[in-house]
């Protein structure tokens, strides 16, 4: 009968979680997702690359912890080792220190890693109110740091021809549509990464599309982001390829090499910095795809990767704006999309003529 | 995760393939006289009176109709009390107690055949009117006001998709008395002059389409009835979702379906026009699922409209002896409402009690992961009017159509930080009203 009475609380509806979902998986999952990449990265360019990991973790994580602890010490709360915003547990920082690292050249000096991973973390995340605030993504603010203020400490290693190059892609900047850049690289070499100069985690394509695979079956990543951005930088590059009478290699060696498969599947798809609904992260992917092109065909650099990301970052907010955002595809955007699209390749191949 | 996600756990294994307990002989039963669309009332009885089975003893009246007030059992008129309501707020309810003869009032009386195949439509309302059906799913809304339209209908829809989690008393009820849904859902297409008939069931009940789909085909053959199997996902039950499913009718926001020549019904509703019309019976009883993780014996009742849940959770040998803290809620565990106290009433319009363990979960900052905004059934971005929310920004929540918010709970439950999405829709609901 009726035995002790339990207490009856009163809760809103639903009563029910979701079973498994949390951020913290999510976060470990990106983590999962990168071992190999630096597993790779350490085979490939030696204890270097252990280093620049370890510091560029360590001053993410150490950051946010010193930061945490500082808030609370002006709220006038007692020291506690786990204090309440503790939140190294749940991988975000730890994510955003691996990305970042694995983004840098393998030659960076570990001061300049630790300087910009403690402004990145700092900048980007902490000061607008942490995880899940922030409208800039960690890693790539701390890798634009390198490369704007210590462009020129942070070097790659000379590969074995001798030449003194960046990554892959530095050759295009000199020699916009020669199949010679192939003569340094080819592209199995590119696809597999083995003896490809450039950043630690970009080299190999396929150590990416493995942890982009994995990531998309664990449903941890929204797949039409990396999918429309890498999608479209292979259409504008084969245009210009048909424009110029190039073969397929070229549209391939685009999306082979440098940064791009990294950034498309690692960093641009971020959920706190990318817009939230469906047809939003398709233009999303969309416009980094164009961006990067526009920035490796016709700009001084040759990476366009992170910087389109910040750049459209920037936008997010205009495509999540509530008068625009709308959570289904309808055929009237779509047709406005698609227009869109041809435009931009009619522009690139406008752009191209002229750099050609 | 990130992903469009409508699977949720249904956790129906814990009572449906149970026998239905008949609980027919409460001691006293207690008889709403105010509900969430009826304020007043006016009661014919006093206290000492006796009652038959079925009498009317009272009216109760809401804004644009009047609801007879029916006695569930024979008996003698006991104390008007208050008694906590599913709105949450105490209603006046009658005591009735039992003198277990069950005495039937004389106008409970089958009608035969004949006279029921010569009924038109506004006969038909008039007899579900006097035995006062409402929505039994769980809405209240007047079954008669529906019947009563002038609409062509070319569908009428019997939703039998049951998807909250834990329910299984329609899942019951169908199983138990076929016949009564199909020959409702044969009064409600005679009055409406329709010629095509659907039972929506979701797929993976396969028990309810082979016992409805023999019972068609053994006796119905001639009735152009159809039993259509939907979607395994929450919430396929949403009637605008059985209707997009089941018929590809879409109908937009703010519409009424019979305007798209469809109309539907729930199946304990369609179960009692039957009853209203064959027998001239208004609800007494009902099919009711008492269940959840923190009882000891869940299963389903038939229970006169008016137990109280107290004497049923005795029956199903309380809760269980670990649990600290409890939930009560009525309906579902997805839209159902949580109460302070297990001293509430059967009414005709509680599909079920669900009892579940008190799970604190904690909340971690959004990610934006988006998962809400793909799985929402209306097509609503529910995290980006949370933070509209936080910032008070009426014209935000206004033009991201907060108010079309069904509150059917799917963004909370998929919510990948485990943050109460659908508190914050609700109040946005509440803000632009």
């Amino acid at each position: 009968m009726t035995n002790t009475m339990p207490k009856i609380v009163r809760k809103t509806s639903p009563y029910l979680r979701r079973p498994n979902a949390n951020a913290t998986r999510m976060m470990r999952d990106v983590t999962i997702a990168l071992l190999p990449v630096s597993i790779f990265a350490i085979y490939s360019f030696g204890l270097s690359a252990l280093w620049i990991l370890l510091v560029s973790i360590g001053s993410m994580l150490l950051t946010e912890y010193v930061f945490y602890q500082i808030q609370d010490k002006l709220q006038g709360e007692s020291f506690k080792f786990k204090n309440k915003n503790f939140t190294l547990y749940n991988f975000s920082a730890f994510t955003s220190g691996l990305i970042y690292g694995l983004t840098l050249p393998d030659q960076t000096p570990l001061w300049i890693v630790a300087l910009s991973g403690v402004l990145g973390i700092l900048l980007a995340k902490l000061i607008f109110g942490g995880m899940g605030q922030n409208i800039f993504n960690p890693a790539a603010v701390a890798r634009v740091l390198v490369v704007v203020n210590f462009a020129t400490l942070a070097t790659y290693q000379t590969n074995i021809d001798g030449v003194a190059g960046a990554t892959a892609l530095s050759f295009t900047n000199q020699n916009l549509f020669s199949i010679e850049v192939l003569q340094h690289y080819t592209l199995t070499n590119l696809f597999t990464g083995i003896g490809i100069p450039g950043s630690l985690g970009e080299t190999s394509a396929l150590l990416l599309l493995l942890g982009g695979l994995y990531l998309a079956l664990r449903t941890s990543f929204e797949v039409r982001i990396p999918l429309m951005y890498i999608g479209t930088v292979f259409v504008l590059a084969f245009a210009v390829a048909i424009q110029q009478g190039l073969g397929i290699w070229y549209p391939l060696y685009h999306i082979f090499s440098g940064g791009l498969m990294f950034g498309a599947i690692y960093m641009a798809t971020d959920p706190v910095t990318s817009p939230i609904t469906k047809p939003a992260r398709v233009y999303y992917g969309f416009a980094l795809g164009f961006i990067t092109f526009i920035i490796r065909l016709f700009g001084a650099l040759p990476e366009g990767v992170i910087f389109s990301i910040l750049i459209m970052n920037m936008f997010v907010t205009s495509f999540d704006y509530h008068k625009v955002t709308h959570s289904q595809f309808s055929t009237k955007r779509n047709l406005i999309f698609a227009s869109v699209v041809v435009l931009a390749i009619v522009v690139t191949l406008v752009g191209a003529s002229y750099v050609g | 995760m990130i992903k469009k996600s409508r699977q949720v756990r249904d956790y129906k294994e814990l009572t449906r393939a149970l026998p239905t307990q008949t609980y027919l002989d409460p001691e006293k039963v207690f008889i709403h006289l105010q509900n969430g669309r009826c304020k007043t009332y006016d009661l014919y009885v006093e206290e000492g009176d006796h009652v038959y089975f079925g009498e009317v003893i009272g009216v109760r009246h809401g804004g644009f109709f009047e609801q007879p007030i029916h006695a569930t059992i024979s008996g003698t008129v006991g104390k008007i009390g208050k008694k906590l309501h599913r709105t949450g707020r105490k209603v006046k309810c009658v005591e009735i107690v039992n003198d277990y003869k069950d005495t039937y009032h004389p106008t409970i009386t089958d009608r035969p055949d004949h006279v029921i195949d010569a009924l038109t439509q506004d006969e038909m309302v008039e007899i579900l009117k006097q035995n006062a059906l409402v929505g039994l799913g769980g809405s209240g809304f007047p079954s008669y006001i529906k019947l009563a339209t002038k609409e062509t209908i070319n569908h009428v829809v019997v939703n039998a998709v049951e998807c909250e989690p834990y329910l299984s008393s329609d899942y019951r009820l169908i199983l138990d008395r076929p016949e009564e849904v199909i020959m409702g859902l044969k009064y409600v297409m005679q009055a409406l002059e329709c010629n095509h008939g659907i039972i929506a069931i979701k797929s993976e009940k396969n028990p309810l389409y082979e016992v409805l789909t023999q019972v068609i085909e053994r006796r119905y053959s001639h009735l152009n009835i159809e039993v259509i199997k939907l979607g395994n996902y929450y919430p396929q039950g949403w009637e605008i979702e059985v209707f997009k499913s089941a018929l590809d009718i879409d109908i937009p926001y703010g519409e009424l379906p019979m305007k798209y020549g469809v109309l539907g019904f729930n199946v304990s509703t369609t179960a009692g026009i039957y009853n209203a019309i064959k027998h001239n019976l208004p609800v007494v009883e009902r099919y009711f699922t008492l269940t959840g993780d923190a009882i000891n014996y869940p299963q389903n009742y038939r229970v006169r409209v008016g137990t109280s849940v107290q004497d049923l959770i005795r029956q199903s040998d309380g809760y269980k002896k670990e649990m600290n803290e409890v939930l009560v809620v009525m309906g579902g565990p997805m839209m159902g409402v949580s109460t302070v106290s297990d001293d509430v009433i059967v009414s005709k319009t509680t599909t079920s009690v669900i009892v579940l363990e008190n799970i604190g979960y904690k909340e971690e900052p959004c990610v934006r992961c988006g998962s809400c905004v793909y799985s929402c059934p209306a097509h609503l971005e529910p995290v980006q009017i949370m933070t509209a929310v936080k910032r008070n920004d009426k014209d935000q929540m206004k033009s991201l159509h907060a108010d079309r918010c069904i509150e059917c709970g799917l963004c909370a439950y998929v919510c990948t930080s485990k943050i109460h999405v659908t508190d914050y829709v609700r109040k946005a609901k509440k803000l632009i009203r």
